[in-house]
């Protein structure tokens, strides 16, 4: 009975592929992003610059002459439901390439599936690095095109105390593991380094932020923060109304970007820092474009060239982030890479891919060999506007996504 | 330096230039030091110059000095040669401000004697490196020695006293002499006194260091503790002397700091059992008087929040983003969020939960799929992403006092706490209406034969206990995220708490947040967060073996109850 | 044993054999993959998957429709199973990891050499697991042992009804928060992934695939079969007497708390064989699969099926997750609606699942209109009475 409920399903599927004239002139893409769920909160955004990305490239007549095609799938923030979706878009919906995933573990999950069934994803958020799979681009920041700028920023500000505080997950471990090994290197004692970590959805951080009142008392002390995006509200309300400011205990954030501003009290984070490869407030004609083309496109969500309906864009309060930045590049890399290969076949396109430049919104960006990106690194401090204010910047950092190969290497 | 809004700022320098204080001639050679600081190539000199400000105050000095660190002087080409200014705060509609040079505090005008305009995106700012930074920030700090506001001439004596300069000491003492506050005076002589302990002669250091101790100076704890340590491993060098009283003085700040930990401590559990409680009420209605398990409960709370932010931005269109008008938006949001929440409480009632009184462990099927339904609602109305609420300004900042802090929307959370409480409790006892509730709660059928009309009982206990927790998500808008998941981080711990103090009763729930809220703030600084959370399950397990129907059991007669 | 099947049920039974056994893997390996009646590989896993949560809802059913214990933590005996197999899995990848190291990736980067040195960076309760059989025991008796002693503690004292479900609910939230921790030794939030091998068959080709879909057929059918044999036997006689009035059970001489720590223990070890076998299906165990919400969704599927019915379950676990496979596919931004509206449709107008339309349908053709809030319960509830009664 199942089987021929599976089997109607099938025939009505096969169907729909025979009316479709234009199937032919398409290619599918997957966008395995959560729509729902915990995850929800940050990967939503993401879904819509790709959407927007696939709608600018429609527009300029599509990928070796074919029009992108999204298949949009929720995987609800439920791990073993990414691998399935992952399966499902490379096996029943034969996508060329899947965008997607944000936590590091719904990457793991999906990741023996995109090996097994050689499929090819991107992945754009910052992460801890030690991965390295043939079938998955990382345009996201890798841990030395983050975490080491900062510190050496505060280094260079006369800070020497560190609290490391974040989130108990994989990347703030690998974060702080690293950074306690490089602290070591310039020669900061073990005693003015404190490691604390937080359960997801901790919402009590008057004992945190008592103690860090307290480290903090002589002034030369600064707070590397990896806690994930929900928890930083409790940590800021509960970190000002104490009477600390950036001022006498900066925060360098790692997971705070503008579209994470957006849930954030703004004013009680102004002058604290953050980390990436991109901010929204970059002066440059790339830059301007994109805001300005993403903030009119939400407002009127539409694809040109395929017959998707898009749906559940936000269009208030819309910003740009590293992350939607990251996404986008993802998409265009690959569509030059298909470009040079002219097929998209997964083999082609990967080795298409390496080598492969594109000057984006943060910057040129080179795709190496080591499937991580050569991008530049901004460090800003945050203004009561959420926005981010450039403070410093290091050109064409090379993304390595192994530990041991960068600390070896200073 | 505490960062001030610019408004306050610029208040605050015309109240400098009226208080008439400042030498002309003396401000003139400031501006001009600035400006050769400015246009200086060379880093050390401009150190240097940036050093010789310290004598040289004026407020343009001190706006050019705190634009500089923010890399918002401009250096503008005219006539050959550079002219750096500042733009003023405010701008026209074009999002353009006039520039006002530095060296004489006018207003640039170009050739026909017009204001030019300038956007501060299209400028690019004098560099700074974060040496300058820092040296524009010491300058900066000494000013605040005198600024007018007693809390930022007391932050600024702290943080000065930590450097251990030397060379502040003259300007402690000169501050000293003519301080008027009591706090900022023992802020200076306690800066006076950490100076001294790092000096090199035994006899200036060591009547310091009994200072400190005697001072129980928690600023100064740190360094006394690293003297300590270095006198132990140097006694050569410290001598005896320094180390016993170093360790004098270590003992009576700690054991001092201890009593400050207890009361802290003390405070923080509270406030956490009040989160709880406030989160915890409503439930203790809907799920432990009337016995449907409401896992929509969290998503109630959420309606809740959701209303402040759109008060919020009702009172920001009218009033503007702060003052006096914006801050009253809280009290009405509260009020709406019970309105708002009570009424989706209701519709649930009468949509989904009076089907199922008969069948109590399916309410919690129903309310599920509810809870479902909402979040992806609110996903859709207000955008995947958490809300900004803002809190206003009576709840912002904090108090200290016996060197512990007090912050402002823990201790209103307290407050609102204890207030619903007894309201809940004196509606519930005090009033015919709670009679009815009691009644029907107790035993429906029998309420409704002596002429309760139990139909609108129910609906109004339920549009009652969701109204509560609409309330608390309010209340919790100020202290946490608002999104929508929200609710999904209390509910687990709502469902807890109502069981721990005994199904059916308010003081159980009451008690039973103390206990954990307080046993939870006691084990974190030893177990750590998460560590913390898990032992306090575990005890709750365990006591639950103990007394198997909460703290408070309702009584009963039946063995089936 | 055979007599505790009805003869339709037996039929049926046999049916679900041959289709489990024979028909979709033969449907899958001989037929051409063009062919319209070709079963893919995904598709044997997925409803491999769904054949385990079948298995966890067959456990929570066994609790609540015939003892009337609502557990709301049969995810953490799921999980502990899956953890247990997981471990196994994990040392069987060898040094093909991303550091081509002896041990798990995880432990390479979370500095274990330097914890354990002794034994190389390996846990010391890590060692026995390289033995496949030593894993599996473990499915069974790590479960059993964590439900044995909370049951225990539980029922000695007497908790019971809601009391019951909400503290059920706070271990495997404990539970979850514990595993979530990195220094907890079992992967942290990632959990246990990336597996190769089992017993030597590669875990990424089909044919391996096929097997563990087989054997999720097997289990399923088995864990079925044994509890249509438990419930009619004199043992399930008592079970049921107690979820319709344990003191009157307790008053005839029957040592209740005992019959239900035994009960508890048998489901947790039915949890457990689920999870086990959902790992190396789905590929991926973390502490997320502990969360209480998903403990809360298996008791969903057996509202929706039919508690109290031992095909209800099956029905409602199998049926739930297709749905959600589809929808989240087919409708990725509506999807929560869709399920949200259908539970409290299920709730409202189908008291008794889906096993229980056909009823209503007599009911309902016989002129007998009942409104739904008249509907007879299913089981009296002994969890969550207004307290007071």
């Amino acid at each position: 009975m199942k089987k021929s409920f599976r089997s109607l399903l099938t025939a009505a599927a096969g169907l729909a592929i025979a009316w479709g004239v234009h199937a032919a002139e398409t290619v599918k893409v997957g966008v395995l992003h959560s729509l729902s769920g915990t995850m929800a909160i940050s990967e939503t955004s993401l879904k819509d610059v790709l959407l927007f990305t696939f709608d600018e490239i429609n527009k300029a007549g599509g990928v070796n002459g074919k029009m992108i095609e999204p298949v949009v799938v929720d995987p609800a923030s439920n791990w073993p439901l990414f691998a399935e979706k992952a399966e499902q878009l490379l096996v029943k919906d034969k996508v060329a390439v899947v965008f997607g995933c944000w936590t590091s573990v719904s990457r793991k999950s999906v990741l023996p599936v995109f090996e097994r069934l050689n499929g090819l994803l991107f992945y754009p958020v910052q992460y801890e690095g030690e991965e390295l799979s043939k079938n998955i681009f990382y345009t996201a920041e890798a841990v030395n095109q983050q975490a080491l700028p900062a510190v050496d920023y505060m280094l260079a500000e006369g800070k020497t105390k560190f609290y490391l505080l974040g989130s108990d997950y994989v990347y703030p471990r690998t974060t702080n593991k690293i950074l306690k090994q490089y602290l070591k290197l310039k020669g900061i004692p073990d005693s003015d380094i404190v490691e604390i970590y937080t359960p997801f959805g901790h919402t009590d951080y008057q004992t945190i932020v008592a103690d860090i009142k307290k480290f903090s008392a002589g002034g030369k002390a600064t707070v590397i923060s990896t806690l994930n995006g929900d928890t930083n509200v409790p940590f800021f309300k509960e970190f000002a109304n104490a009477g600390l400011t950036s001022e006498n205990c900066p925060v360098v954030s790692f997971s705070i970007s503008e579209d994470e501003f957006r849930g954030l009290p703004a004013k009680e984070l102004a002058g604290h820092l953050g980390c990436w490869t991109y901010f929204m407030s970059l002066k440059n004609p790339e830059n301007s474009k994109f805001v300005s083309d993403f903030l009119g496109w939400v407002k009127a969500p539409v694809l040109t060239g395929v017959d998707y309906k898009v749906t559940g864009v936000d269009s208030k309060g819309r910003v740009t982030c590293s992350p939607m930045n990251l996404s986008r590049l993802g998409v265009y890399l690959w569509a030059q890479a298909a470009t040079k290969a002219g097929s998209f076949d997964v083999d082609k396109v990967r080795e298409a891919l390496i080598g492969q430049k594109f000057k984006g919104p943060g910057g040129e960006v080179t795709m190496q060999p080591n499937h991580h990106l050569i991008n530049n690194v901004y460090i800003g401090e945050t203004l009561p506007t959420g926005q981010f204010k450039v403070i410093k910047s290091f050109t064409g950092v090379k993304g390595e996504p192994f530990s041991e190969k960068f600390l070896t290497a200073k | 330096m505490i960062r001030l809004p610019a408004p306050l700022l610029v208040w605050l320098l015309m109240f400098l230039a009226l208080a008439g204080k400042l030498h002309a001639q003396q401000a003139e050679g400031g501006r001009a030091v600035l400006v050769k600081a400015l246009l200086s190539e060379d880093q050390d000199e401009q150190i240097q110059l940036i050093q010789q400000l310290v004598r040289l105050r004026d407020p343009l000095v001190e706006r050019g000095l705190a634009a500089w660190r923010q890399s918002e002087v401009f250096l503008l080409e005219r006539d050959g040669g550079r002219v750096p200014v500042v733009l003023d705060v405010q701008l026209d509609a074009d999002g353009k401000a006039r520039a006002i040079q530095l060296l004489n505090g006018e207003f640039l005008k170009d050739g026909s004697g017009a204001e030019l305009r300038f956007a501060a995106a299209e400028l690019t700012g004098a560099e700074n490196t974060s040496k300058l930074r820092r040296a524009i920030k010491a300058t900066m700090d000494l000013y605040a020695l005198s600024d007018p506001n007693e809390k930022i001439r007391r932050d600024a004596a702290i943080k000065l006293g930590q450097e251990q300069n030397p060379d502040y000491l003259t300007v402690f003492a000169d501050r000293l002499k003519e301080e008027v506050s009591l706090e900022v005076k023992d802020a200076l002589t306690e800066a006076i006194a950490l100076t001294r302990a790092a000096d090199a002669d035994p006899t200036v250091r060591i009547p310091a260091i009994q200072q400190l101790g005697e001072m129980r100076s928690i600023n100064g704890v740190g360094y006394l503790q690293e003297l300590e340590a270095k006198a132990k491993a140097e006694p050569s060098k410290y001598g005896a002397e320094t180390l016993n009283a170093a360790h004098t003085a270590v003992v009576q700040i700690q054991s001092y700091q201890a009593w400050g930990n207890l009361l802290g401590t003390a405070f923080r559990g509270l406030s956490l059992a009040a989160v709880l409680l406030v989160a915890a009420l409503g439930l203790a209605i809907t799920f432990g008087l009337m016995g449907v398990i409401n896992m929509a409960h969290g998503e109630i709370m959420m309606v809740g929040a959701y209303t402040a932010y759109v008060v919020q931005n009702v009172f920001k269109s009218w009033f503007g983003g702060s003052g006096g008008g914006f801050d009253l938006y809280f009290l009405f949001a509260l009020a709406v969020s019970f309105v708002v929440a009570g009424g989706v409480g209701l519709a649930l009632e009468r949509g989904v939960i009076r089907f199922l009184y008969k069948r109590p462990l399916e309410s919690l099927l129903a309310t599920w799929g509810v809870s479902l339904l909402l979040q992806q609602l609110f996903r859709h109305i207000f955008g995947a992403a958490n809300v900004q609420v803002t809190s206003p300004g009576w709840l912002s900042g904090s108090f200290v006092f016996n060197d512990v802090l007090f912050a402002y929307n823990r201790v209103f959370v307290i407050a609102f706490a204890c207030f619903i409480v007894v309201a809940t409790w004196l509606l519930l006892t005090r009033t015919s209406l709670g009679l009815q509730v009691r009644a029907v709660m107790q035993n429906r059928a029998m309420a409704s034969c002596v002429g309760v009309r139990t139909d609108r009982i129910n609906m109004f206990t339920f549009a009652f206990g969701s109204g509560l927790a609409g309330m608390a998500g309010a209340c919790l808008s100020q202290i946490g995220n608002v999104g929508p998941s929200l609710g999904q981080n209390y509910i687990v711990d709502c469902f807890m708490i109502v069981v721990l103090g005994g199904v059916g009763s308010l003081f159980g729930t009451v008690f039973a947040s103390l206990g954990v809220g307080i046993t939870d703030q006691i084990l974190q600084p030893w177990l750590g967060a998460v560590l913390g959370k898990i032992t306090v399950l575990a005890a709750v397990i365990l006591f639950l073996q103990w007394r198997p129907a909460g703290i408070f059991p309702t009584r009963g007669r039946s063995l089936e109850g | 044993m055979l007599r505790s099947f009805s003869r339709t049920e037996a039929w049926l039974l046999l049916l679900a054999a041959v289709v489990g056994f024979g028909v979709l893997p033969a449907l899958n390996t001989f037929v051409s993959p063009d062919s319209f009646f070709h079963v893919s590989t995904f598709s044997l896993s997925i409803w491999g998957k769904y054949l385990c949560y079948a298995v966890l809802a067959l456990g929570v059913n066994l609790l609540w429709g015939y003892t009337g214990l609502l557990s709301l933590g049969q995810c953490l005996f799921f999980s502990l199973g899956g953890y247990c197999l997981g471990m196994y899995l994990m040392l069987m990848i060898g040094n093909l990891g991303q550091y081509k190291a002896d041990i798990p990736d995880f432990m390479v980067f979370l500095e274990f050499p330097k914890r354990f040195p002794e034994t190389g960076g390996l846990p010391p309760h890590w060692i026995p697991f390289r033995n496949f059989w030593f894993a599996a025991a473990a499915v069974i008796w790590v479960p059993a042992l964590v439900a044995l002693s909370f049951g225990y503690l539980a029922f000695r004292s007497r908790i019971k009804g809601v009391y019951f479900s909400i503290l059920s609910q706070a271990l495997t939230y404990a539970a979850s928060l514990m595993f979530f921790r990195n220094d907890f030794t079992f992967g942290g939030n990632n959990g246990l992934t990336d597996f190769k091998f089992i017993l030597g068959y590669d875990l990424n080709s089909p044919s391996t695939k096929r097997a563990l879909f087989i054997c999720a057929v097997a289990l399923l059918l088995g864990v079925y079969m044994f509890c249509r044999w438990l419930t009619s036997t004199k043992f399930g006689l008592i079970q049921r007497a107690i979820r319709d009035s344990e003191n009157r059970v307790l008053f005839s001489g029957y040592a209740t708390a005992q019959f239900k720590l035994f009960v508890f223990v048998l489901a947790a070890v039915i949890c457990a064989l689920g999870g086990a076998l959902f790992v190396p299906l789905v590929g991926i165990i973390n502490p997320s699969e502990m969360a209480p919400d998903k403990s809360l969704e298996a008791v969903v599927w057996c509202a929706v099926g039919g508690r109290g019915a031992l095909v209800g379950p099956v029905l409602g676990a199998i049926g739930v997750n297709s749905l959600k496979s589809y929808a989240t596919h087919a409708f990725a931004e509506q999807w929560p609606y869709i399920l949200g509206a259908l539970f409290v449709f299920v709730t409202l107008f189908m008291p008794k699942g889906i096993v229980g339309l056909p009823e209503q349908w007599r009911t309902f053709r016989r002129g007998k209109k009942t409104k739904p809030e008249d509907a007879p319960t299913s089981t009296p509830s002994t969890a969550a009475k207004p307290a007071a009664e």
